[in-house]
């Protein structure tokens, strides 16, 4: 098959340049024109892939403007009187790999032909000038405030742009949200937790704008906001415990890193700071040591063990992530080659990766253990938690050390019992195949012929678990998550100028290097030079490519940073693709209001908080998610990109868990330091190389951000709810209603736990009146009132009022059945008893309602 | 700047663009049901709750047609974790025998000695194809003409946990990519609701859960691990002391909490799907442990799985359930089995493997066959990598064994689709390397995913910037084992 395919190239390959050479072949195929020969051909073969929509790679064959624009790859299509020279021939002969179509059914000589002839007679077209650049990849500009009809809706500037582009598509926006909705979803957007019911009352009782305002400047106040927002920018930086890979050691520090988020964003650090920080923050003077722990930013990209290269890994993550996270743009993209939508080049991606060159040696050691590289002593800040508490701190490191010490010891004594046990058995010699067998099913469960298939199942079970206590780099629980350790790459003196060299690598494969690279940024975002100088320069290449990306000239960080803001109070980015700003991302109808709020963002000195106030106090916010007109409207913009209403929000996996620690009372308002240790079932223990020992349930009853989050070894009820990926940067979560969810909310022991604790809360608040527990499970867990009918049916359901339906209906069968059918009357009483909720039933099920778990 | 045309297209938060998607109108993209009378039943309450006709909630593992027409339905994958030795098993090598004992002469990484083993086994001629097993499976060697075996594959990792995600996610990289049971799912949904669609029963060490990761496709067809004895699933029950009647009434109590909140919300078209996720929930609570529950089965069918024996009891059990809930219509299991890595005493221990799997395996295939579910189901079997011809000088001395090696590996595969009796490509004189017709574990790929009706180059799932597929890297069919 193979050998026949080369011999057609080899014969259509002399028989193109026969054509192309013949003057009559040419002569006698003068006519062609693109609409009547060439354009039906592209229509059979090509375009069900390279139309407008797909433009696989780039191209797009639909018209001669497009033929000539050409993809990605290669520039024009077709070189006006040069059929051997345009890649669209080229890929029809295969002379260029894959050949087209790619569904295999090549186009027939006389086929080729005809567009060869076309091209051929093509007048030879200049140059085609430079493409003009789009949004976002132009400079930031302050738009103009849009006029609007409806002058009496608007609250805010935000409104006018939102009301603008509605008026325009004959759309209206929804009624107001009530105020119990609107309260809810402050304290759920803000800081992820629902209002209490007294907090809730004091609202309804007073829901003026001026108390609106107020209740935002409490939640932005709250440190729990940072707790929320911190998570947010969690997902993107790939945060996680451990390393991941096959063996997946633990990052004992990171807890740094994450307490420095949760800092950074309850202080409203400027978001250009942030940014520096985690790039290069060793490298400004005054960052001290809270730069330093930023740089774990850099760290948490997925390490592999014995992948050969772990610098190479470092390189193609950080990259990746710099480009997802701040820019918005797929960067890891062009890793291989330029990239195949956007105006990014395969350089560029080695120019960016040139400023990281010396953070990540390629020693002998970053391979055989990159660790080391990478842990550096960075005292204990004052806004830690081992200088803000540090009674709870002793508390909790004091110790560890002694458990570590008495593991050891009993593993060791394990061991030398087990040895005596098993002495002198392995003289039992296995001569044939028989034997074997029979030994084999004496009993004894094994896998290897060898010591260990002497040991029995609990005794395996028990040495395992040792090697995990013991083995300090699989073991989570070791003391070293104690000591003051940050994560930040050991740059060697003067390393700008002994940096290793960067190569333009082909395919991204390091074995094919192409040229040195230097250091540069990603051209289409700079006007400068390709390169920056670095000529006399010694200090650190990273804060350089920092300074370019916290710029108030970036044209897409404050776009990028903005628009994930919108994205965490309205589910979806106004670009709903928010880290890929790109032309194959999924655009977005509002440019001009990302970038009136891309403006004010960064007029208010790179302030996060401000934007919420912005975004907060708008009148598109404070909508209700139901529109008296969705069916008409929804035909109009069926993806509500308008945003006539608001959208319904299922809260995510942490808010879920926090809420009912929060109702049922539990809630540990501990902030900062390790991570805790949750209690997960045995079974999924055993299956991992690690082991710990859960921490105490007043530990665990701690915000979900706190859990210990190893990348192999994630909470199930984290997972079932889509909690974020953790081996790459995540900007969206997805949102799913599978049926696990129900396992873990309906039987999981969590919301067994917390349902029952939460009835101890309400006897105690409220004491043992039905009514009274009923009305305060409510207001516990949804906010309000239970309606009438829900209290009745809430009574019902404790077995305090007769059900009438249900003593109706027993009535009624009873009463036709003859009075001989007494055996038969007392089966349906039987099967009709009714089972008696308890309270804490009541409360498991307002943790499953629909409205526990969904915002309006 | 225009919006994208393509917006809709590219939400990951629902099932990719497909361009199957264009071919369905939204009525056709109901709950169907092939097999199993759970479905059945199910389908029927669906009906009768009106969920079928108009708007349906978006369940993401409805049954889907494929791209191509196809014969199997389902896969069950029986991966040999550890990397069984090829020249032991299917891939006679009379050669080595001759050079047993002799050192190599070719350079290793590795500064000690290494001495060429010969096969401490066997080899017959079996069935009507004649095709050469070692005495290792007495029992799978009476199958041989249903069997289709690729003698001439190769990967790219010598080690093991890169060669597990290489093999099961195309990738080495683990958590990046999504398993393969997880793109068929995707691919084709499932054809009963009331079980997970991609079923993972694991051994003691192996998997580790990225091996069946959904990665960047959505949860949902994430793989379910089973637990082969005891309770098979986290929270199926609820906990102790909490009885059925107690969860109906609760139930009962959230649905009369929801129905109100349903109608004041009705824009919110996630709340009717959820509410119905509970009562599914509720049947597969049922349906589940019926499905795994192997007391059912008469005792021939259970000794034909050598359940009866305590060497093949596990593997017997997790072979048994495969073909239980392939019946029910779960679209993929996936079965490992651990402790091929013979590094020493390859003889002893690759027979100890051959006593813990021989009847598990074969059953497996006599079973399905006897009831015509083996048209319809495509078995695969196989490990990471292959073993190397040689070994150092201290295990040789002592007790022979294998080392890993990348450049030849042997795969078989049975059932729907498969021409049976066939033998693919070959390895070099010692079996140390590939050298005709031969595949990579891309091409592997792109064939089982052809053999389930799908094509690779049209599986795909937007992600970070593209449309990213399994066999990204590459990947051909194996055309040779097809019908």
């Amino acid at each position: 098959m193979r050998q026949f395919k080369i011999t057609f190239f080899i014969v259509s390959f002399t028989w193109i340049f026969s054509a192309l050479t013949n003057s009559e072949v040419l002569c006698a195929s003068a006519a062609k024109t693109f609409e009547s020969d060439v354009k039906p051909l592209l229509e059979k073969y090509c375009l069900s892939c390279h139309n407008s929509e797909r433009h696989q790679s780039g191209l797009v064959l639909e018209n001669l403007d497009s033929l000539l624009e050409g993809g990605a790859l290669h520039g024009p299509s077709v070189i006006g009187g040069s059929s051997q020279n345009s890649p669209l021939i080229e890929y029809l002969l295969g002379e260029k790999q894959p050949q087209m179509p790619l569904s295999g059914n090549a186009l027939s000589k006389e086929e080729i032909l005809t567009i060869a002839a076309w091209i051929d007679q093509l007048k030879v077209t200049s140059q085609k000038k430079k493409k003009e650049l789009k949004w976002p990849w132009t400079k930031l500009q302050t738009p103009l405030i849009p006029e609007v009809n409806n002058t009496n809706w608007g609250k805010s500037s935000i409104d006018a742009f939102i009301l603008n582009k509605q008026e325009k598509k004959g759309l209206h926006s929804a009624p107001p949200a009530s105020p119990r909705a609107l309260l809810r979803r402050l304290y759920f957007d803000l800081i992820g937790l629902p209002p209490s019911p007294e907090e809730m009352r004091a609202f309804l009782e007073d829901p003026s704008e001026n108390a609106y305002k107020n209740q935002i400047e409490k939640l932005l106040a709250n440190p729990r906001y940072g707790e929320r927002w911190g998570r947010h920018w969690l997902d993107l930086v790939r945060y996680a415990d451990s390393f991941g890979g096959g063996l997946d050691y633990p990052l004992p520090h990171i807890w740094r890193y994450r307490d420095y988020v949760i800092r950074a964003f309850n202080q409203d650090r400027p978001y250009d700071r942030f940014i520096k920080e985690q790039l290069a923050g060793d490298a400004y003077r005054g960052y001290g040591a809270e730069g330093k722990i930023a740089l774990g930013f850099m760290r948490l990209g997925v390490q592999i063990e014995g992948s050969g290269d772990s610098r190479r890994d470092f390189l193609n993550d950080v990259v990746n992530t710099t480009g997802s996270v701040f820019l918005g743009v797929t960067l890891g993209c062009a890793r291989c080659h330029d990239h195949k939508y956007d105006p990014i080049s395969h350089k560029d991606f080695y120019r960016i990766e040139a400023f990281f060159a010396p953070t990540h040696q390629p020693t002998p050691a970053s391979n055989q253990n990159s660790g080391k590289l990478w842990l550096t002593d960075v005292p204990f800040t004052p806004y830690e938690l081992p200088n803000l508490n540090p009674k709870i701190w002793k508390r909790k490191s004091q110790g560890w050390d002694d458990k570590l010490a008495n593991w050891k010891k009993s593993g060791e004594e394990f061991k030398k019992k087990l040895k005596e046990r098993t002495e002198g058995q392995l003289n039992y010699v296995l001569t044939s195949p028989q034997d074997l067998k029979d030994w084999a099913l004496s009993g004894l469960k094994h896998t290897s012929i060898s010591r260990s298939s002497l040991y029995t199942k609990e005794e395996e079970e028990q040495l395992r678990i040792i090697g995990k206590q013991t083995t300090p780099f699989i073991n989570p629980n070791h003391p070293t998550r104690f000591k003051p350790i940050a994560y930040v790459p050991k740059e060697p003196m003067g390393s700008t100028m002994y940096a290793p060299t960067t190569f333009l690598l082909q395919g991204g494969n390091t074995k094919l290097k192409e040229g040195i690279v230097e250091p540069g940024f990603i051209r289409v975002l700079h006007d400068g030079p390709e390169s920056v100088n670095l000529d006399g320069f010694s200090g650190s290449r990273r804060r350089l490519m920092a300074n370019w990306i916290a710029s108030a000239e970036n044209p897409l960080t404050a776009r990028v940073m903005v628009n994930r803001i919108w994205q965490h109070h309205f589910t979806k980015g106004l670009v709903p693709s928010p880290s890929d700003f790109g032309n194959n991302g999924m655009g977005t109808v509002h440019p001009a209001l990302i970038d009136h709020l891309a403006t004010k963002f960064i007029e208010s000195g790179w302030s996060i908080k401000n934007m919420h106030r912005l975004i907060l106090q708008s009148s598109v916010y404070r909508q209700s998610v139901n529109h008296p007109h969705a069916q008409q409207l929804e035909k109009i913009d069926p993806q509500n990109h308008y945003l006539w209403k608001m959208p319904s929000i299922r809260l995510e996996s942490e808010v879920i868990r926090d809420s009912m620690l929060a109702v049922s009372g539990q809630l540990n308002p501990l902030m900062g330091g390790p991570s805790f240790f949750p209690d997960f079932n045995n079974e999924m223990m055993r299956q991992n190389s690690t082991w710990w020992e859960p921490d105490s349930e007043e530990e665990r009853s701690r915000r979900s951000i706190y859990m210990l989050q190893l990348r192999s070894l994630i909470s199930p009820f984290m997972t079932v709810f889509d909690g974020a990926d953790t081996s790459q940067s995540c900007s969206v979560r997805s949102v799913t209603t599978v049926t696990p969810q129900v396992f873990a909310l309906f039987n999981g022991p969590l919301a067994h736990r917390q349902s029952k604790l939460m009835a101890q809360r309400i006897k105690q608040e409220v004491g043992n009146v039905p009514q009274d527990q009923i009305q305060r499970a409510f207001q516990l867990a949804l906010q309000r009132e239970p309606t009438l009918a829900e209290k009745q049916k809430s009574l019902a359901f404790l077995g305090q009022e007769k059900n009438q339906i249900h003593e109706a209906s027993i009535k009624k069968i009873s009463a036709n059945l003859s009075v001989n059918d007494s055996d038969q009357k007392t089966a349906v009483v039987r099967d009709n008893k009714k089972y008696n909720g308890t309270l804490s039933d009541l409360c498991l099920a307002l943790f499953n309602v629909n409205e526990f778990i969904f915002m309006e | 700047m225009v919006m994208s045309k393509r917006t809709g297209l590219c939400q990951n938060v629902e099932p990719a663009p497909d361009p199957r998607l264009g071919e369905l109108g939204r009525r056709d993209l109901l709950f169907r049901f092939g097999r199993g009378l759970g479905g059945l039943a199910l389908s029927s309450l669906l009906y009768q709750d009106g969920l079928m006709g108009g708007e349906s909630p978006s369940n993401p593992l409805v049954a889907k047609p494929p791209h191509f027409a196809t014969k199997a339905k389902s896969c069950i994958f029986l991966f040999m974790a550890g990397a069984p030795s090829q020249m032991d098993t299917f891939d006679p090598k009379p050669a080595l025998a001759r050079y047993h004992g002799t050192p190599v002469t070719r350079k290793y990484g590795s500064m000690e000695k290494r001495i060429y083993v010969g096969s401490p086994f066997k080899f017959a001629k079996y069935g009507q194809c004649g095709m050469e097993v070692s005495e290792v499976f007495p029992q799978i060697s009476k199958c041989v003409d249903d069997i289709a075996v690729v003698r001439s594959l190769h990967t790219d990792s010598n080690s093991h946990p890169t060669g597990f995600t290489l093999m099961n996610t195309g990738v080495q990289r683990p958590g990046t990519s999504p398993a393969l049971g997880s793109w068929i799912t995707y691919g084709l949904g499932t054809e009963n609701q009331n079980l997970p669609a991609f079923v993972v029963l694991p051994d003691k060490r192996t998997p580790q859960t990225d091996l069946y990761s959904n990665a960047y496709l959505p949860t949902t067809y994430q793989g379910t691990r089973l637990n082969p004895k005891g309770v098979p699933i986290f929270n199926i029950n609820p906990p102790q002391g909490v009885s059925y009647e107690q969860q109906e009434a609760t139930l009962d109590l959230v649905n009369e909490i929801n129905k109100p909140y349903l109608a004041s919300n009705p824009s919110n078209i996630d709340l009717l799907g959820r509410m119905k996720g509970y009562e599914l929930a509720f049947r597969m609570q049922n349906a589940l442990p019926q499905a795994l529950d192997l007391k059912s089965e008469p005792s021939k069918i259970q000794e034909l799985y050598g359940i009866n024996e305590t060497i093949s009891e596990p593997m017997g059990r997790k072979c048994l359930m495969a073909r239980r809930l392939v019946e029910r219509g779960v679209r993929f299991v996936q079965i490992y089995s651990d402790g091929w890595d013979h590094h020493e005493n390859v003889k002893d221990g690759l027979r100890l493997k051959g006593y813990e799997t021989d009847r598990p395996v074969a059953g497996l295939l006599k079973d399905l066959k006897q009831r015509g579910l083996l048209d319809e189901t495509l078995v695969i079997w196989g490990g990471e990598f292959g073993r190397t011809a040689d070994n150092t000088m201290s295990f040789f001395s002592s007790n022979p064994g294998r080392d890993h090696n990348k450049e030849a590996m042997v795969m078989w595969f049975a059932g729907g689709g498969i021409k049976g009796g066939t033998v693919v490509g070959n390895t070099d004189e010692l079996g140390i390397k590939a050298v005709e017709n031969v595949y990579h574990l891309h091409d592997l790929h792109a064939t089982i995913l052809r053999l389930m009706g799908l094509d690779d180059m049209r599986l795909t799932y937007y992600h970070a910037g593209r449309f990213k597929r399994l066999t990204d890297l590459g990947g051909k069919v194996i055309k040779e084992i097809l019908v």
